[in-house]
């Protein structure tokens, strides 16, 4: 339950901001949703088991171990996309004068 | 010793290819000689096979190629091809002879003379091509290469010629290829010979009508057949040397060679010879009536071309032995006095400026030796003794005579076929009437020996071989031989004596030469006539309708507001979740209630604040800080979850993050712009629609207890096969480090993007003035964060670390070093430039995965060994190489980021 509202409220959080304008708000729009995603794919492992996947470290039932290497790849990943966009204004606010596209249509 | 002597042969003409630049570099045009020279070595190797051919044998070279698809690379040299290899390579060295003075003395040919050269070889490949999947991949060769040369560095015309011409046969290629790969699941082998070996396999099949169709679009769009015959006059806007040797006597010709090769297929049964055989007919009188109207040379002998190829391919699809040795003549003769009137009429238009017919007059009292080529040539065409082109013609009017089939069929065909030829007749005469009668006009020369040879070469053997055409008899019967699989008894001769045929030839002369002598009043009949479509008209509508409705299709994607095209995806995306949820939620288990902490209860209000808070802050310092404690609580979600490597990967990426986000911030005014209010209500219903979806499907999805098959495997095996006891690294460096390389590659292309992005961009404005604080700082922690990146790079196999963790307290080391002095000093710190980094780790994790192929084993398999350390032991994975070959990348990436988005100063 408390997994549902976590992804729900960043996964809406995200949409609003990457409705707004100016790339920088898109920017971190994407990084809510990265983070609903990778909490979403996190969970999907099941979250009744909870031990730590390295072996002899857990006291309980270790966590499946698959969906967090997936994670955390996707993390690294999102960080590369999140420096694109902000690279992206960063050229806007040369050419602009702003990191808002929709000046120019 | 034959078979390797095909092999040499492409392979010489192959080395040609290479060697063109660096010929055209040193010689200029004369490259030619040298190139006509290796085509010529090239015809000689194959002499040796070519005896063995003659006397009924098949050369083959199979090769090892494609095992995993059963396909190999097999070339074979029998009658049909043997012909053809003989026009391909002894055309193309006239071709290149010619070339030599046709082209301009002072500019530079590096990229004609290989392109001429490779699509030799691609049209050679093609007609010894043992396999179908060989045939397809040189039949594309040839045809990329003819748009290549088309297209030229010509302008707009020529571009728009050469797309016509390669859209036309590349949809044709792509109808061959399936045809092809139809036919070869259908036979269960490829080679060709045990295909039409038993062609009861693939003609007697429920699929048979779809696969010959479908080579018989590649064949018809390849060889310019009506109604796809329009992008052979476009393609004249080539030079001429091409248009010479791809659009007259060699690449256009691989339809008609495809259709003579599958002859058993086609004479299986079927309507098949007679759809070929008219459609063939029908493009030759076309062809022909559309090149009487002509007044351009080179307009006409397009059009006399697409004539001719109807006329070959009807021979081919008539199939007998007989009327494919007469095809054998024709191609020869076709090839001989074509190649002479193209290369004429480069030179008439180099020297006299014109190619229009109506001025080439009296051309016999200024260019006597060009007029006699000229006229050598066009006699050959139109058909007249003793020249090939006569003897080829009356041989195929017998064939067309007993043309096998119903009664109607054989009498139709030869009167379609001498009405196309007596049309033939006439243009011929025009050309030939052209060049010799008439008051001259203008102060013309001939051209230089070197320059009127080659032409002079081809028109002269075509009257040789007419005179001597019982030479052609071994060649044409062993290509004829392709219709039974032996040898034909061929009997190619200037006289049979009165026959059907020879009566067919003279009412063809007589009423071609009514043609020609009535031609101003032909000329006004024919006025009027058009077809009721141009094809390239009806083609270019086509074309320009397809590029419209993909505009229009990808208009509301492409919108400069990002808004507009991200709600699209958000909108999909929420329709394909609630889709999923109505399919599949009957067969999902009820969610496991339970198993929540009040910690994460707590950490779940909190970021319902946070997120809200970072949707809604106006000012960009308060969205980031808002972000950042978002990130921060991520981090403590994944804690709670279990995952210690995630945790900290987030709480490192986090800070980064917000570093950069603050030096882009530096550039943009203080606080967002405002939107509208109807716009902030769409998007807050569209957040709402997006979140509850995540969440119902969240809650629905995640709630099973069982471990995943995969994920137990992996606990289990991680510490004993990879030699790991953290999991997750295991997962990441071993079992799947495949996965991880594309990943760190994407990461690899996103950073030099990054650095393309802002490379445009000035950084004049300096850095805030550092602290002595955080200079201090800087100073003091750098050493230990360092020591720490590489304390966590080593132990990742065995505890929370690895490349990823590692690069980014590197990272941080670098923001720590940028705060203190800019760029600046992170290039004191790290001298090397980011791309070397990222092209480092990138190769070194590519390497480490070869490194697992040389030894035996899998591309990216590793290996672990124990070190023996005094009394302790411990084990040492070869995967931790790929986890510094990750920790290069990010790193690279990283420091790629801070050079792009910092100041140079501090």
């Amino acid at each position: 339950m408390t997994a549902a509202v976590i992804v729900g409220i960043l996964a809406a959080a995200g949409t609003y901001l990457v409705l707004q304008r100016g790339l920088v708000r898109i920017a971190l729009g994407f990084v809510l949703l990265g983070h609903a995603a990778n909490v979403l794919l996190v969970v999907s492992g099941g979250i009744h088991r909870r031990g730590v996947p390295i072996e002899g470290a857990a006291a309980g039932p270790a966590a499946d171990p698959l969906p967090q290497a997936f994670t955390l790849t996707a993390i690294v990943i999102g960080f590369g996309m999140t420096a694109f966009l902000l690279a992206l204004a960063f050229r806007a606010s040369r050419d602009l004068g702003d990191d808002d596209l929709e000046d120019e249509s | 010793m034959s078979p390797e002597l095909v092999g040499l042969s492409l392979l010489l003409l192959s080395g040609a290819a290479l060697l063109a630049p660096l010929l055209a570099h040193a010689l200029g045009r004369d490259a030619g000689y040298p190139l006509a020279a290796l085509f010529a070595a090239a015809l000689a190797v194959l002499a040796v096979p070519a005896t063995a051919v003659l006397d009924g044998e098949r050369v083959v070279l199979s090769l090892q190629w494609a095992p995993g698809l059963d396909v190999r690379f097999i070339l074979a040299l029998d009658g049909l091809s043997l012909l053809f290899a003989i026009l391909v390579l002894a055309i193309g060295a006239v071709v290149m002879l010619y070339s030599a003075r046709y082209l301009s003395p002072d500019a530079r040919h590096a990229r004609f003379y290989t392109l001429l050269t490779l699509f030799a070889a691609s049209m050679l490949g093609l007609v010894l091509a043992g396999d179908v999947m060989v045939l397809f991949v040189f039949w594309e060769l040839t045809s990329v290469t003819s748009f290549l040369l088309i297209g030229g560095r010509g302008g707009g015309e020529a571009r728009s010629a050469a797309m016509r011409a390669f859209l036309v046969t590349g949809l044709g290629g792509l109808a061959l290829f399936a045809g092809l790969v139809l036919m070869s699941i259908t036979a269960g082998t490829g080679d060709m010979s045990r295909i039409l070996a038993d062609p009861g396999v693939v003609a007697g099949s429920s699929l048979a009508p779809l696969i010959l169709a479908l080579v018989l679009a590649g064949a018809f769009t390849k060889s310019a057949q009506f109604p796809f015959h329009f992008w052979l006059p476009g393609a004249m806007v080539a030079p001429t040397p091409v248009s010479t040797y791809l659009h007259a006597a060699t690449m256009v010709k691989a339809g008609v060679y495809l259709v003579a090769r599958m002859t058993p297929l086609f004479a299986y049964g079927g309507p098949w010879r007679t759809i070929i055989v008219l459609v063939g007919l029908v493009t030759a009188i076309v062809g022909a009536s559309l090149a009487l109207k002509q007044y351009d040379l080179k307009a006409l002998l397009a059009y006399s071309t697409v004539s001719q190829l109807g006329f070959l391919m009807a021979l081919a699809g008539v199939g007998t032995s007989a009327a494919l040795a007469a095809m054998a003549a024709h191609v020869l003769a076709h090839a001989l006095y074509k190649a002479t009137l193209f290369m004429v009429v480069g030179i008439i238009d180099r020297e006299a400026g014109s190619r229009d017919i109506r001025q080439l007059t009296g051309l016999r009292k200024a260019m006597p030796l060009t007029a006699a080529a000229t006229g050598l040539a066009a006699l050959s065409m139109a058909g007249f003794p003793p020249f090939l082109g006569f003897v080829s013609k009356e041989e195929a009017f017998a064939a067309f005579l007993a043309a096998p089939g119903p009664g109607w069929f054989a009498p139709t065909a030869a009167a379609m076929a001498a009405a196309s030829a007596s049309l033939t007749f006439a243009y011929g005469a025009r050309i030939f009437d052209g060049a010799f009668e008439g008051p001259l006009t203008q102060e013309l020369f001939d051209p230089r020996r070197s320059f009127l040879l080659p032409a002079a070469l081809t028109a002269l053997t075509g009257l040789a071989l007419g005179i001597g055409v019982g030479w052609l008899n071994p060649v044409a019967g062993v290509a004829a031989g392709v219709a039974t699989g032996a040898p034909a008894e061929v009997d190619l001769a200037l006289w049979h004596g009165f026959t059907p045929a020879l009566a067919l030839a003279t009412a063809m002369v007589t009423l071609g030469f009514v043609l020609f002598r009535f031609r101003q009043r032909v000329d006004r009949a024919l006025e009027p006539v058009h077809l009721p479509a141009s094809g390239a008209r009806l083609f270019d509508r086509v074309y320009d309708a397809t590029l419209a409705a993909g505009r229009a299709s990808a208009a509301p994607f492409t919108s400069g507001v990002p808004a507009a095209h991200l709600g699209w995806v958000l909108a999909s995306l929420t329709a394909a979740g609630v889709a999923a949820w109505l399919v599949w939620s009957p067969q999902t288990p009820a969610p496991l209630t339970g198993g929540e902490t009040g910690a994460d209860q707590v950490v779940a209000a909190l970021l319902v604040l946070g997120a809200a808070g970072a949707a809604l802050a106006r000012s960009r310092t308060g969205a980031v800080a808002v972000l950042g404690i978002v990130g921060f609580l991520v981090a403590v979600v994944y804690v709670l979850l279990g995952g210690p490597d995630l945790a900290i990967t987030q709480l490192l990426v986090e800070t980064l993050t917000v570093a950069l986000v603050v030096l882009v911030f530096r550039r943009l005014p203080q606080a967002f712009r405002a939107v509208g209010r109807v716009r902030r209500s769409g998007a807050a219903a569209a957040a709402v629609m997006v979140g509850a979806v995540a969440a119902l499907g969240t809650y629905a999805l995640t709630g099973r207890r069982e471990i995943s098959e995969a994920g137990a495997y992996f606990l289990r095996a991680g510490p004993d096969e990879a030699g790991g006891r953290n999991v997750v690294n295991t997962i990441l460096v071993d079992f799947r480090a495949l996965d991880t390389l594309g990943e760190i590659t994407v990461l690899a292309v996103a950073a030099v993007g990054v650095m393309a992005l802002a490379a445009a961009v000035r950084r004049d404005d300096g850095a805030p003035d550092p602290s002595l604080m955080l200079r201090e700082a800087a100073r003091v922690l750098t050493p230990g964060m360092i020591l720490l990146a590489v304390y966590f790079l080593l132990r990742g196999h065995d505890a929370p670390g690895g490349g990823f963790i590692a690069a980014l307290i590197a990272g941080a080391t670098l923001v720590l070093q940028y705060l203190s002095g800019g760029v600046r000093r992170v290039r004191s710190l790290l001298p090397v430039p980011p791309a070397s980094l990222l092209g480092a780790g990138l190769l070194l994790a590519v390497g480490y995965g070869a490194a697992g192929l040389l030894a035996g084993g899998e591309f990216l398999q590793g290996a672990i060994w124990e070190v023996e350390l005094g009394p302790a032991s411990a084990k040492l994975a070869a995967s931790l190489a790929f986890d510094v070959g990750v920790f290069l990348v990010v790193l690279g990436a990283f420091a790629a980021y801070l050079h792009a988005f910092g100041s140079e100063d501090g």
